[in-house]
């Protein structure tokens, strides 16, 4: 499972913009349109060259169909997912449940993070529980979730909590933490209180912490809930998956994940457009 | 923190009585920043503190801010002990201080906002005020579009703007280049001689220091530095900062306190080297 050392990683070092694989192919703003055209059609090339090899290969008999469904399979499968309306209900319940487990998580994230990284006291009481906690390899809580909440959705909600909130927590403490002395007691000499300094100075500059933690939550919450659903529903794309990966359909299951992805890049489109906003005080970053 | 405030001390604007300050070391140890620090500065003046480095310049700033509280000593400000930050005073930082998240006009008027003036009135102050120090075009500006100069200027007016009774000033100017220096050092003479505050300027330069102010402390060597000598500096006032270089007082004063800081920064020098030969 990939979730401890993800979160672990997140925790010590926010993604930077040019390292986080979501925001690699956003445009960059400086450069000129010729060269961003050219990165475009290379994108382009590579894509249809590796599927078109897949394509090919699967047909003349070098891999097993069965394995890898041809991309062309794949796409009529999601075209009827879609056009049956067979995907809508399963996606409406996946994202519901990421979307809870979201907001809850990185609520108390945030809330908690602030908390502790004001409050000394309650930083050294706590961080040996949380560490505990978070060591744990978050996928074996599923089956217990299961049971404590039953098939439906809430289940996969506490599920990716848990996932979501060690993300946000720990990169909400860390940006509190490292805010720069100087500003602090700037703010302090110009006469903040502690709402004031809150609000004027940690929680813009925890902001790039916590958008960098976001990219990796949203994900996070999306995974929660397709893994809570593949280890028992009734509904979702994760149960989709699932039920074609029984009956050994793979293009089903091919399609299922090609949704999910489409569904987080959104997604993950839209987060970047409000830290656009949120953080246009930021220097354009330098490319290296 | 051991006595109550003396009524004789109510004159002053800022007042330090034997202060220490003993700082821990990550090994457990601790070291004295400076010792018994006696600072008196009353209300209107000038006051320079000049060292070698490490001599705990900006120690003594903090603790006159109210930062920093001494390890044993008392400090007042006109005559009120401070316990917490000093409410009537401002501070310039030597490193950038400007909130990078807010525009020119938004860190001006910050003081002025988060004392719960409205905002419109709070933006009307601000514009004079980066008037006055040449910015009213970049009031829109993010701090990270500005010079250096730009940004220092910009500190300027977001310390003023709360008219302070006492104005720390920590090496502000230190990372300008020399033309923009002299210029900032002009503006900020001219702004201080319209006032009536107390400015505590703390910096490595003996020019700058005589050229600024009404006198002139001179630290000793770190760790535990104290108080070695002060001068008063008597050039009549307005000053040409551009001239005052040649004035024959000025050399005079230069060539006497640096006799004195000199002593100082070479034995400073000197342990410095001590160490890197011990370790060796």
């Amino acid at each position: 499972m990939t979730v401890a050392p993800a979160s672990k990683n997140s925790q010590r070092f926010p993604l930077r913009k040019e390292q986080n694989p979501a925001a690699v192919q956003r445009p960059k703003r400086k450069r000129p349109d010729a060269s961003n055209f050219s990165i475009r059609m290379g994108q382009l090339g590579l894509a249809v060259a590796v599927l078109g090899a897949w394509e090919l290969l699967g047909r003349i008999g070098v891999i097993d169909p069965f394995f890898f469904p041809l991309p062309s399979d794949i796409l009529v499968t999601v075209w009827a997912w879609i056009s049956t309306g067979f995907v809508f209900p399963h996606l409406w319940i996946t994202l519901q449940e990421a979307v809870l487990a979201f907001i809850t998580g990185a609520t108390a994230g945030l809330v908690l993070g602030f908390l502790l990284a004001r409050v000394r006291l309650l930083e050294r009481l706590f961080d040996p529980f949380l560490q505990m906690f978070n060591a744990l390899p978050r996928v074996v809580l599923a089956p217990i979730f299961l049971l404590w909440f039953g098939l439906g959705i809430w289940s996969k909600v506490a599920f990716g909590f848990t996932l979501v909130f060690f993300i946000v927590f720990f990169n909400t403490l860390e940006g509190v933490k490292s805010v720069d002395r100087v500003l602090v007691d700037n703010a302090k000499m110009l006469g903040a209180s502690e709402k004031q300094l809150l609000r004027h100075v940690f929680i813009p500059s925890a902001l790039t912490w916590i958008f960098s933690s976001l990219h990796i939550s949203v994900g996070f919450a999306i995974t929660g809930a397709v893994v809570g659903e593949y280890l028992g529903a009734s509904a979702g794309v994760g149960y989709a998956i699932a039920q074609a990966q029984g009956v050994f359909d793979t293009e089903g299951v091919f399609a299922g994940m090609f949704i999910l992805m489409v569904v987080v890049l959104i997604i993950d489109l839209g987060v970047n457009r409000v830290e656009r906003h949120l953080l246009r005080w930021r220097p354009p970053q330098q490319s290296s | 923190m051991t006595q109550p405030s003396q009524p004789e001390s109510s004159k002053y604007a800022v007042e330090l009585n034997g202060c220490t300050k003993e700082f821990a070391t990550p090994g457990g140890g601790s070291y004295f920043a400076v010792r018994d620090i006696d600072l008196k500065v009353e209300p209107g003046r000038f006051v320079s503190i000049v060292g070698p480095t490490g001599s705990g310049k900006s120690t003594i700033l903090n603790m006159a801010a109210g930062l920093l509280n001494p390890s044993s000593g008392t400090v007042h400000s006109f005559g009120e002990p401070v316990h917490g930050v000093n409410r009537r005073a401002s501070y310039m930082f030597q490193q950038d201080a400007l909130l990078p998240w807010k525009s020119v006009i938004d860190n001006v008027s910050l003081g002025l906002t988060m004392a719960g003036v409205s905002k419109s009135d709070a933006y009307d102050e601000s514009r004079r005020w980066l008037e006055k120090v040449g910015l009213k075009n970049f009031a829109d500006r993010y701090p990270h579009q500005l010079s250096g100069g730009m940004r220092k200027r910009t500190a300027v007016a977001q310390a003023w703007i709360v008219n302070p009774d006492i104005l720390l000033m920590d090496e502000p100017f230190s990372a300008l280049d020399v033309q923009t220096r002299q210029i900032m050092e002009n503006e900020l003479l001219q702004l201080w001689q319209e006032s009536d505050k107390a400015v505590v300027f703390i910096t490595h330069d003996l020019d700058e220091a005589i050229a600024l102010s009404d006198e002139v402390i001179i630290l000793g060597a770190g760790p535990g530095s104290t108080v070695v000598g002060s001068y008063e500096i008597d050039i009549p006032r307005p000053r040409d900062l551009l001239e005052i270089r040649d004035d024959p007082k000025f050399v005079d004063l230069h060539r006497e306190i640096w006799g004195r800081l000199k002593v100082e920064v070479s034995r400073t020098y000197e342990s410095a080297r001590e160490e890197e030969s011990d370790a060796a």
